[in-house]
């Protein structure tokens, strides 16, 4: 059995997900079904998109907040997660939903 | 978790905490009685004091001045006013409303104490009295009989009010008018002279001769009885056949020297029913009683009582005061359905959905409930203040649940999710909902500040309104977004359904009126010194309006009441007067508005409380009528009383006469309608300056249109027989004043000798002289008394007769005597006819030492006004602190307050309109208009500042902010306008009494949001350009330095 295949089984990838308030029910969905259990999450973020979007200010001007939320999944649920996530995404454009993926260096 | 998650994610605690709510407020509502205004007892406390015999001038000098001396220190008291009259001086303290009356009696009566000891020593002593609103009688029956005229008394005490006493909240009740049984011993002066006696004696005789007096007991072997003297008089008939003296061995019996009846006492008033003998039943009730309830019980008694009456006795109710007060509740409680089913449709026309007008909807009763909650725990009763106050808060209470629930569904359409657009589309607006409640609240809270007699009345709308706006707030905040997240769905309905047809064709409607709108707003914009300029010059010319505009204390209303009172010469007999009397009753019965006339003329019992209240006299006829009930008649009481003057005024004997619609002349509590009247009050200590300046005033006063029923108040002076003792001859015969005027008092009215008892009811036995020996001056002066040496002499040894003329009554103001000439408003209005007046007196000569002032309605008026003027301004400071707070600037709040000027031009324009006046009631609808029309000016500006601050351009942002904000702006106002709709249109009755305040709320709302929408986007463009304007001059000074 080859080391990488090996190394793979233990390859995690940390997701951050930044998206409107409005979305918090339907992205904790997403992850309960991908059976995701672990994640930390902010709550009332401020954040603005590079393009487009309404920004989330909490303002009296930009009243919307965001929360965020980075959970660490093994490699082969990443894809599912930004298939669903992107799903999500494009039935309400409006409300703002990003999500990155990083390697997981090192853990305890 | 905020408020509003929480609900959101608890419906069932949400809905639980509603339902018990609406549960209480309903217990409440069904627990709260009925009145026709808040409870209001007058803070008056008034001192009577008796004094025997002494005329109008020596009641003033020796009681009245005196007393008034000692009451110069009391703590809080507003004024002191005096009245004297023959035998009796009233005092009374009038206090500032809402003033502690129980500390203020135990002053009272201290001071009554001290001055005590230096009042005459025949007077009785002075009776203190809080006067209470109680004392008004709630009912009045009229009772006609044929063959039981006679017995009348005796049946009605027995039968009607010692029932109707039994009744709980009932205070007491009284009758008059009903010829009272008495044995009558009639003597003859020349027999008592030939057998050496006196009245006196004989009295004295009769007092001794009826009499049970226990006697000691005896003891008879084993036995104890007790012994008893039976002396009492077993019928009647006994009484003639007394022996009063033995003289020469022969003995004298009463019937001897007098004749005795049992027959009834000579009245002294005559009361009649539509022409008919008839006695007034009069029922008070309980100061705490509810008045609604404690007639609908006496009413259910008597219609009980009817059965057990003789055939010939009937009872109709003459004056039922709860009849006016049911009629205009229910009327009232009409229009605020009305008003709720305007809102309801206004929100379902803007809203284009069903389930979002039945969350919105939903707020309404949520929130006026809690009004009830409060009304209940605040003791306070349902009453046309509360509920003007429930109709006004309809309108507002949807706002924050519409804000609310338009941004959701902002949320949902953007493709949010249920529950969390809820929370959070509520998270968004809850600052802005909260602030523009504020802006309200600030306004009517302060009514609960309110002193005086306004600040009694409006004080419960300030806490209504208060409270159900908060209410409202909260259930903005929990139930609609708890509703919203299960009930709100975004799918498009179907354009075919009929669901479908109502959302589309509203929309469709608001798209082109957004567009026309849009047009105007860029026209605005690029003409904002044209729109300025026009919206000033009508705002001015508005201020001309005013001149057309009357002013007065309260509306003038028909509340179903008329009373008059007819004058004849001073002196006249009572047979002339009901001579008199029973012509104008055959006249007054021939009018179809009129179900019963009743009239009292005479004095009845000249000490009784009720002729404190009104006046009473030989020469004095006293209508009351009921009137038919407001829709079966054309014509409203003030054109009847129109008529019944002329009618009056043909008969040459009517000295002076005035007609009161509404009943609320008479009596110086405030009452709950009629019309307002002036009073012209003139001081000054000597009485012909002060007179000859009334005949002057009153004279002026008639020429000035629209003034009715001139009164002077003081009387004409009286003429009266006076016996003027001759002091050395009175003295050499043993005598004395008190002695001698006693002995005059028992031959002409009579000496209460003693009470003959038959079945439980005692009788008086009256001993006088025969009416053929008291008839002229000559048997005057003939009138033996008895001196202590056991001789008789007659009256003209020692005194003299003399005809003179003294003042019938004295008033005093704080001490000072004065006058009044007062005047009813009819056809003009109260501002207008005092400002004449004012005009005239200025014309006059006033002698030194005579001042003049204002009274009557006119005096509250200027009280009432200056105090909501007042508020006026303290809301429109508060109103700005509030929205400078909001909008952290100063400028902006300002903006916004340009449209206050215009709701004051559509207020004018709507009194104007609808022939209305300026009162209190209009004022307060102003008062009121200033929080509400900021309302939409915070909505605009509030969007526009939000534009800018996204990156539009200045007048992009005004367009584009007004597009968006026209829909919530129309949807707010018209809620509150439509609201008042039912208020303005209502005939019923009562509906003159809050019309002027719905009048004004309509009419300055919808004006002033027409002028907001275009002049606000104007002024915001005009600072926003200046503004821009120095920046760029900052910017440009700044690189050059």
């Amino acid at each position: 059995m080859q080391i990488h295949s090996i190394l793979k089984l233990n390859i995690m990838k940390s997701v951050f997900i930044s998206h409107n308030q409005a979305l918090t029910e339907e992205v904790e969905d997403i992850l309960d079904s991908l059976a995701i259990r672990g994640y930390t999450q902010w709550t009332e973020v401020k954040g603005r998109g590079t393009n487009s979007g309404e920004p989330h200010l909490g303002t009296h001007t930009w009243p919307s907040l965001n929360n965020a939320l980075i959970t660490i999944i093994p490699d082969e649920k990443v894809t599912r997660l930004l298939e669903k996530l992107t799903n999500l995404n494009n039935k309400v454009e409006d409300q703002g939903l990003r999500a990155f993926v990083w390697n997981v260096e090192e853990s305890i | 978790m905020s408020i509003y998650s929480s609900a959101v994610k608890k419906p069932v605690t949400t809905i639980m905490i509603f339902v018990g709510i609406m549960v209480f407020g309903l217990y409440s509502y069904f627990q709260l009685p009925v009145d026709y205004f808040p409870k209001m007892e007058p803070p008056m406390i008034t001192v009577f004091t008796y004094y025997q015999g002494a005329s109008a001038s020596d009641v003033e000098q020796n009681i009245t001045r005196k007393l008034e001396d000692g009451f110069g220190s009391l703590t809080n008291l507003k004024k002191m006013s005096s009245k004297s009259k023959e035998n009796i001086s009233v005092i009374t303290l009038e206090y500032e409303w809402g003033a502690n009356l129980d500390e203020a009696v135990n002053e009272v009566r201290n001071a009554v104490g001290l001055s005590e000891r230096n009042l005459p020593e025949e007077v009785e002593s002075p009776t203190i009295l809080k006067i209470s609103t109680s004392m008004i009688p709630v009912l009045m029956f009229s009772v006609t009989s044929e063959e039981s005229y006679a017995a009348i008394e005796e049946i009605l005490d027995n039968k009607v009010i010692q029932p109707i006493n039994r009744i709980d909240g009932v205070g007491s009740v009284y009758q008059s008018g009903a010829p009272t049984r008495a044995v009558m011993v009639d003597v003859d002066p020349r027999k008592l002279d030939a057998y050496n006696l006196s009245v006196e004696q004989i009295g004295g005789v009769l007092s001794a001769n009826n009499l049970n007096l226990p006697s000691g007991s005896i003891e008879m072997g084993k036995s104890d009885f007790p012994l008893r003297l039976q002396g009492e008089f077993e019928n009647s008939d006994i009484i003639k056949n007394l022996v009063i003296s033995n003289r020469d061995g022969k003995t004298v019996y009463l019937k001897d020297v007098a004749t005795v009846r049992d027959s009834l006492k000579k009245i002294k008033s005559d009361v009649r029913a539509n022409g008919k003998k008839s006695v007034r039943i009069m029922v008070q009730k309980q100061s705490d009683a509810n008045t609604v309830e404690v007639a609908a019980n006496v009413k259910n008694k008597v219609e009980e009582i009817k059965k057990n009456l003789p055939p010939d006795v009937k009872i109709e109710a003459l004056y039922d005061s709860s009849v006016y007060t049911i009629n205009s509740i229910n009327n009232l409680k009409e229009t605020v359905i009305y008003a709720l089913v305007f809102v309801v449709l206004v929100v379902l026309l803007f809203l284009g959905r069903w389930r979002a007008t039945f969350i919105v909807a939903l707020s309404i009763p949520v929130s006026l409930i809690a009004g009830f909650i409060y009304m209940h725990l605040s003791g306070g009763t349902i009453n046309i203040i509360t509920l003007s106050s429930i109709s006004i808060a309809i309108g507002l209470v949807v706002d924050d649940s519409i804000v609310v629930l338009e941004n959701i569904t902002k949320k949902l359409e953007h493709g949010g999710f249920s529950r969390e657009a809820a929370i959070y589309g509520t998270n968004e607006v809850s600052l802005a909902v909260i602030a523009s409640t504020l802006t309200i609240i600030v306004v009517f809270l302060p009514l609960t500040m309110l002193g005086g007699v306004t600040g009694i009345l409006f004080k419960p709308l300030g806490f209504i309104v208060t409270i159900s706006i908060t209410t409202s707030v909260i259930v903005a905040l929990t139930l609609t977004p708890m509703l919203s997240a299960k009930l709100l769905n975004t799918k498009l309905p179907d354009k075919k359904s009929l669901s479908g047809k109502l959302f589309w064709g509203s929309q469709n409607m608001f798209n082109k009126l957004d567009n026309f709108y849009e047009k105007i707003l860029v026209w605005a914009v690029g003409h904002r010194w044209t729109i300025i300029g026009v919206s000033t010059l009508v705002f001015i010319s508005s201020l001309l309006l005013t001149k057309f505009i009357g002013t007065e204390f309260m509306p003038a209303s028909d509340n179903g009441r008329i009373s008059a009172t007819v004058k004849l010469v001073q002196g006249i007999k009572l047979d002339e007067t009901t001579n008199l009397a029973r012509k104008l009753d055959s006249t007054f019965m021939q009018y179809p508005e009129i179900e019963i006339v009743s009239a009292s003329a005479g004095s009845g019992d000249e000490n009784s409380m009720a002729s404190i209240f009104s006046e009473t006299g030989n020469y004095i006829i006293s209508y009351t009528f009921k009137m038919k009930d407001r829709k079966d008649r054309k014509r409203d009481i003030f054109e009847v009383s129109e008529n019944m003057r002329k009618d009056i005024e043909k008969y040459a004997e009517v000295e002076t006469y005035f007609v009161d619609p509404g009943s609320t002349r008479s009596s110086s509590i405030m009452g709950s309608g009629g019309g307002s009247n002036l009073q012209v009050m003139i001081f000054g200590h000597d009485f012909d300056a002060t007179n000859l300046m009334a005949e002057q005033i009153s004279e002026e006063m008639k020429k000035i249109p629209g003034t009715k029923d001139i009164i002077v108040s003081r009387d004409k002076e009286k003429a009266e027989l006076s016996l003027v003792l001759d002091n050395e001859k009175m003295t050499y015969f043993g005598l004395n004043t008190a002695t001698v005027a006693t002995s005059i008092r028992n031959r002409i009215t009579g000496l209460t000798a003693t009470k003959y008892k038959e079945g439980g009811d005692e009788f008086d036995v009256i001993v006088r002289f025969d009416e053929n020996y008291r008839k002229s001056t000559e048997d005057i002066l003939n009138i033996s008394i008895p001196t202590p040496q056991g001789k008789l002499i007659k009256l003209h040894e020692i005194a003299t007769l003399k005809q003179l003329y003294a003042q019938p009554n004295i008033e005093r103001e704080n001490k000072e005597r004065y006058l009044t000439v007062s005047a009813a408003i009819s056809g003009s209005d109260l501002g207008t006819v005092k400002a004449e007046i004012e005009k005239k007196i200025a014309t006059m000569k006033i002698p030194d030492g005579v001042t003049i002032e204002y009274g009557g309605s006119a005096e509250d008026m200027q009280e009432s006004f200056s105090n909501l003027i007042l508020l006026l301004l303290l809301s429109v400071l508060l109103v700005y602190i509030v929205m400078a707070a909001q909008f952290e600037s100063l400028s902006e709040p300002f903006i916004i307050m340009f449209s206050i000027p215009f709701a004051l031009t559509g207020v004018f324009l709507g009194l104007f309109i609808f022939k209305s006046t300026i009162n209190v009631i209009s004022l307060i609808g102003v008062v009121m208009l200033i929080g509400i029309v900021v309302k939409n000016g915070i909505l605009l500006v509030d969007f526009t500042n939000l534009l800018r601050d996204r990156g539009y351009s200045l007048k992009q942002a005004v367009v584009k902010a007004g597009r968006s904000r026209l829909r919530p702006v129309l949807m707010t106002s018209l809620t509150v306008i439509l609201a008042m709709i039912p208020m303005i249109f209502n005939p019923g009755e009562g509906a003159e009494m809050w019309k002027p305040m719905a009048i004004a709320i309509f009419s300055g709302l919808t004006f002033s949001t027409l002028v907001t929408l275009v002049l606000i986007p104007a002024i915001y463009t005009m600072f926003g350009i200046g503004r821009m304007k120095k920046d760029r001059k900052e910017l440009v000074q700044g690189t050059q330095n």
